[in-house]
């Protein structure tokens, strides 16, 4: 049997994000990257019916991006997938996610893969939409969200997460694709022997070129903060400072006191 | 009539060939027992602690003859010290009786035993059986009838009490038969030499001469017995411990206090990583069950265990020896429990007060790096949580990595990337950097530095958490990674120095990093500021505050930094209130070993049962020098109630409020 799990590296959501030179995504300058999220708890459950199932099991981890991303592999290698494949594209942000799930999409053909696990979404843009696309492109059956897996005999059970805190069952055979929610499972900390044995997995080096067919759909034209609307203050100190402060505000600020 | 007494009197020179035949077979047993623990130590890996061969040889004498580690704690201690001083001049009585009737008179024809070296001899003889008596019904006294909390009963201490008990009182009986047949009639005199033989002496006065001179022998061979089981009883019982403990004074480490292996990971054939069963510990771990005493004095000052967490450092090291011999393939972890284990904040207070030299800390260590490092277990999820922020942000908090500055702005210092010719590196660590608290406590010790003229560099978004937390929770392998990039960073700047406020830091980059290649001085800001008031670089106007101060376990007991800050707050006219738990013997804040990224869950809170030791002082005013002690103190003063009584404050903070202003 042959899984797949699909992973973003994103920024980590503390960091200070400044819009880039053309005003169209962030600037990548004091960035932290790490694991999306989402893919974190793909990647776990993957490796999870990977142990589940044994000998003669392969679970491919792929993700699409610059060379920094093979860090965020790395670690989906020392949690347990068998083998990575990188397609580098140092412009991975301007694409939408047509265009990316279109590049697994060309992967993926003819490769095999029974089962596919990606994020529900990724942190940093948020679409939603690659998992579920690449199940159309591919003709795999499909669920979002889940927050139970299991599989068996070729059918994924899988329990959804529905609105208002319902949970739904279904059931898919396989060739299929889930797309990961949290609550679904702890990921693991990877041990130092499994590191130790990563680093002497393989990773496929793949141009985006070589799998880039599809043509942009949705164009990202701006990237910027809210517009401000005015903000509270936080005020420490002594109490009696405290008060001194806040009579001044309201002396200046307001009518209140007037 | 010259003051001697005839040795084998009533017994005859005829016993001295079967004496010796008996007294080596006993030896032979007490060897080959010793023998028999053997393969059981040998089931560890091997550890060097044969080297400096000299130096151990002088610790251990002085340490076992001085009984300093013993009498430290008079509980027990001071019993114990003078047992062990009365019975080893008696034994070197009876080893000068052996000389002078099997060597001296014999081969040279000389008595020592004679004249007034005799009237010596056997008065301090017989005050010393006394003195050991009295010391025995002390130890009878302690552990059956007041029973301190935690001491244990084993069937070996009625063993090893009534057996010495029998020794020293048939010894006296063997010296009063003899003297009620000799020195009382003949000499009454020198009987006075003997107080404990005459006073045993007036036992026998009503036997027939005859009737004298068989109990005498009959009491001489029950004596002699009696020693030959003592030396046969100590390999199998808690007697082992005279050889034991002792040894352990040899084989105690020479390396700095705090030192853990680094695990070499460029080893690619290593598949163990952490003790998972015996044989992943040192020999030296097992032997150390068999040096245990069960004095239990760990375990009466484990800040986890006085606190009701399932922790006792005694109990781990008992464990890790019963594991030793009956279970050996069983997992360590299992065995002393992962509460135990993660209860531990590496406070060291166990190890300190340990009178035979035990390793707890590392023990412990080594266990918690094979549930990190081959498990991949937290003690909990916010630790869990803690880890991955340091993976990604380098600080515990997941605040960005690049707002690590930001605490500075304004501040007269520079970040080295822009300017890196300064007279320190201020290794700021992540509580003073993010932490508001703690932001205060780095600002103050900028300014201080100022008003010495000092130019201070930081690293600022170049400096990542110094991976102590991580290493204490077994994660060697996150510490090196963040420990190497730290090193780069600061070896690609000429430091001349480095200066923490965290001791914790402080450990990290004096002792730990050396091993990893960075060897710049590394200076606590405490001894720092003393130097500074010393060389008169820095002046204060003394304003007088009562305080009490508390020594952070890897100040005080890990770097012997206990004077230093002690000097400063006088200099700042502060008068001192001493906690009952302070210096060497002080009690941790509940921070150390990674625990400052844990939840307290178990027992109840450290920091409030610290808090109240403050409050008892009676002063207003308690002063640390560590981020992570002052991060518990507030919270354990508002959480137990002591907000209207105590206020804590850092060292860094009385001083800058101090600084002299130059005309």
């Amino acid at each position: 049997m042959k899984l797949l799990v699909c992973i973003k590296q994103v920024p980590d959501l503390e960091s200070r994000f400044k819009p880039d030179a053309a005003g169209v995504w962030y600037n990548e300058t004091d960035l932290a990257f790490r694991m999306n999220e989402y893919d974190e708890y793909a990647v776990e459950q993957a490796v999870q019916l990977r142990e589940k199932l044994g000998e003669g099991t392969e679970l491919t981890v792929l993700s699409i991006g610059p060379d920094r991303v093979v860090e965020a592999i790395k670690k989906a290698l020392a949690m347990g997938c068998d083998n990575a494949v990188h397609i580098q594209d140092t412009a991975v942000s301007a694409k939408d996610p047509w265009q990316i799930s279109s590049i697994i999409s060309t992967y993926v053909q003819g490769k095999g893969f029974d089962l596919i696990f990606t994020g529900m979404q990724s942190q940093d843009r948020g679409s939603a939409q690659v998992g579920v696309t690449v199940a159309e492109q591919l003709g795999f059956a499909c669920t979002t969200t889940i927050v139970g897996f299991d599989y068996a005999d070729g059918t994924v059970t899988a329990k959804r997460e529905l609105e208002g805190g319902i949970k739904g069952v279904v059931k898919l055979k396989t060739p299929a694709l889930v797309t990961c929610q949290l609550g679904l499972n702890v990921p693991r900390y990877p041990t130092l022997p499994n590191i130790m044995k990563a680093k002497r997995k393989e990773i496929t080096v793949i141009p985006v070129a070589d799998l880039l067919t599809a043509d942009l759909l949705a164009t990202t034209t701006s990237f910027h903060p809210p517009a401000k609307k005015g903000g509270g203050i936080v005020l420490e100190g002594d109490v009696g400072e405290l008060v001194d402060k806040v009579i001044a505000i309201l002396k200046d600020k307001t009518a209140v006191l007037r | 009539m010259e003051a001697t007494r005839q040795i084998y009197w009533n017994i005859g020179h005829g016993v001295v060939i079967p004496m010796y035949i008996l007294a080596f077979a006993a030896v032979g047993v007490m060897l080959w027992g010793f023998r028999q623990r053997l393969p059981i130590w040998r089931q560890g890996k091997p550890l060097d602690r044969f080297d400096r061969y000299d130096e151990r040889v002088k610790r251990m004498i002085t340490e076992v003859f001085s009984q300093v580690k013993i009498y430290r704690v008079t509980d027990g201690g001071l019993f114990h010290s003078l047992f062990f001083w009365s019975f080893l001049l008696l034994f070197a009585g009876t080893m000068l009786v052996m000389i002078q009737a099997d060597f001296f008179t014999p081969l040279l024809q000389v008595n020592l035993l004679s004249g007034e070296f005799y009237k010596a001899f056997s008065l301090v003889l017989d005050l010393a059986g006394i003195l050991a008596l009295l010391m025995l019904a002390g130890f009878f006294i302690r552990r059956f009838v007041i029973q301190p909390k935690g001491l244990e009963i084993v069937k070996d201490d009625y063993i090893v009490l009534q057996l010495l008990f029998a020794i020293l009182i048939t010894g006296f009986l063997i010296e009063g038969a003899r003297m009620a047949a000799t020195e009382l009639q003949q000499n009454p005199a020198l009987a006075l030499f003997s107080p404990g033989g005459l006073l045993a002496g007036q036992l026998f006065t009503a036997l027939t001469p005859d009737a004298l001179l068989v109990t005498h022998k009959i009491l001489w061979w029950l004596h002699f017995v009696l020693v030959l089981g003592f030396f046969c009883a100590i390999p199998y019982t808690k007697l082992r411990h005279i050889f034991t403990t002792s040894a352990n004074a040899f084989l105690a480490p020479f390396e700095a206090k705090g030192s853990i292996a680094t695990i070499n990971l460029e080893d690619e054939s290593a598949v163990q990583f952490g003790a998972a069963t015996i044989s992943d510990l040192s020999w030296k771990d097992i032997f150390d069950a068999d040096a245990c005493t069960s004095c239990k004095r760990c375990q009466d000052r484990c800040p986890a265990h006085t606190t009701d967490k399932p922790l006792s450092p005694m109990k781990i090291v008992k464990q890790i020896g019963e594991l030793a011999e009956s279970n050996p393939a069983g997992s360590l972890v299992e065995t002393v429990s992962q509460d135990a284990l993660w209860s531990c904040t590496t406070c060291r207070a166990c190890q300190d007060v340990c009178p035979a030299n035990i390793e707890h800390v590392n023990k412990i260590l080594e266990m918690r790096r094979n549930l990190t490092l081959m498990e991949g277990a937290f003690p909990g999820d916010e630790v869990r949580t803690a880890v991955s922020n340091i993976e990604v942000n380098g600080n515990p908090f997941g605040l960005a990595y690049a707002a690590r500055g930001d605490w500075s702005d304004g501040l007269p210092l520079t970040v080295m990337e822009q300017d890196s010719d300064v007279d320190i590196l201020y290794f700021v660590g992540c509580y003073a950097s993010f932490d508001k608290r703690n932001q205060a406590v780095a600002r103050n010790f900028i300014k201080v530095c100022a008003a010495a003229g000092v130019k201070v560099g930081i690293l600022g978004k170049e400096e990542k958490c110094c991976g102590e937390p991580v290493r204490k929770l077994g994660n060697e392998y996150l510490y090196q990674m963040t420990a190497a990039e730290n090193i780069e960073v600061i070896k690609a700047y000429n430091v001349k120095k480095i200066v923490t406020t965290c001791p914790h830091c402080f450990n990290t980059l004096a002792r730990d990093y050396k091993d990893l290649g960075l060897d710049i001085p590394v200076e606590h800001y405490s001894t720092y500021i003393n130097t500074l008031l010393n060389s008169e670089k820095l002046t204060l106007t003394p304003e007088p505050f009562n305080f009490t101060y508390h020594d952070s376990c890897y100040l005080g007991r890990y770097m012997d930094i206990i004077e230093q800050p002690r000097a400063i707050l006088s200099r700042a006219g502060g008068s001192i209130t001493e906690m009952d738990k302070s210096r060497y013997d002080s009690f941790c804040c509940s921070a150390g070993g990674g625990r400052i990224m844990a939840e307290e869950k178990m027992g109840s809170k450290i920091s409030e049962a610290r808090i109240r030791m403050a409050t008892e002082t009676g002063a207003p005013l308690l002063v640390s020098n560590c981020p992570f002690c002052l991060t518990m103190f507030e919270d354990g003063i508002k959480t137990g109630g002591a907000e209207e009584v105590l206020r804590v404050r850092d060292l860094a903070e009385i001083v800058a409020e101090r600084i002299a202003v130059t005309q």
